[in-house]
């Protein structure tokens, strides 16, 4: 455990989507499987998590072609109960338009199996439409990593982002890849 | 005598000490019902009530409420919304987060989507989305 780190003052982001599952493994398992790239591109579209795990330091979460889809950093860092990351998407103009954004895990051990809450937290106030992305990607990332720790096989599940995240987005004159 | 049929009971008769040994280092239970099914009792005994549907139609409507926010309009007194918030909670189709000095109230949708994967296959979710529009479609046309 190391003291926060002094990037961002976490009480000013304000919470706008928080998930929670349930999942048959140790705290030490589900941990791993949230910071290491050998894990992530199982369960996270094929996306590699790549964490220097103390306050401070880089979080990256990499798309398959090699770009650097976040370009974030550690800000609380508990192994294994708590992390939380700055969770800044790398598109163009998308955080001047949308302020920062704070990603919690909290993994707290119930039973014989562990509940992993994930925050989504926000500087600014944002529209549904804006907040539809992540809303609509979670619950299938914690679904398919819930099935991998558990029975070894990822869902296959293919989401596209949701079509009025992508015009609310145009609309603030955030460039769109691709 | 107590001490020893406590010690019997230590050692259950379905084997399922035996189970948890056998269960390899990296804690894999290779059956996702033994985590899946009590859960999902909680879960359909929680939307089986109009109310606590009511209040998670306010959550999907605006996420991260308060209890007073959410009590707001409604029919129902503070008391029967904690109850019904309480029962929510423990079904996981409700998270709470303090943010300063509020406990704000969110919903969890990921056991709804966790019904979905387990009856809808892969292949029929475009068809039913497709559906879903078209109904959704043809009853805004009605307005």
């Amino acid at each position: 455990m190391t003291e926060p780190s002094q990037a961002v003052d976490i009480s000013k982001f304000k919470p706008e989507t928080v998930y929670t599952i349930y999942i048959a493994a140790s705290p030490e398992r589900v941990w791993e499987a949230l910071t290491s790239a050998e894990f992530s591109r199982r369960y996270f579209y094929g996306f590699a998590v790549e964490a220097d795990l103390r306050a401070g330091g880089d979080f990256i979460v990499r798309a398959p072609d090699g770009s650097e889809h976040i370009s974030g950093e550690v800000i609380v860092c508990e192994p294994p109960h708590r992390l939380t990351i700055t969770w800044d998407v790398n598109w163009p103009g998308l955080v001047e338009a949308l302020g920062r954004t704070l990603v919690t895990y909290e993994i707290e051990a119930a039973g014989e199996a562990v509940r992993l809450t994930m925050t989504e937290a926000h500087e600014r106030p944002l529209s549904d439409d804006i907040l539809s992305g992540g809303r609509q990607g979670w619950p299938t990332i914690l679904s398919s990593l819930k099935s991998l720790l558990e029975t070894g096989k990822p869902l296959a599940v293919k989401t596209s982002p949701p079509a009025r995240m992508l015009a609310a987005l145009k609309a603030l004159g955030v460039a769109l890849p691709g | 005598m107590r001490v020893t049929s406590r010690l019997m009971h230590d050692k259950p008769a379905d084997g399922s000490a035996v189970w948890r040994s056998r269960r390899t280092s990296q804690e894999l239970t290779c059956n996702h019902l033994v985590a899946y099914r009590r859960p999902m009792d909680e879960v359909f005994k929680a939307l089986a009530d109009a109310s606590r549907r009511a209040l998670l139609d306010r959550l999907h409507a605006r996420n991260g409420q308060t209890l007073t926010e959410l009590c707001d309009g409604l029919a129902m007194t503070r008391q029967a919304v904690t109850k019904h918030l309480t029962i929510l909670e423990t079904a996981n189709l409700v998270t709470t987060r303090r943010h300063g000095r509020e406990k704000l109230h969110f919903l969890n949708p990921v056991p709804i989507h966790q019904i979905g994967e387990r009856w809808i296959r892969k292949f029929e979710r475009a068809k039913l989305t497709a559906l879903g529009e078209l109904k959704k479609r043809l009853e805004e046309g009605d307005d």
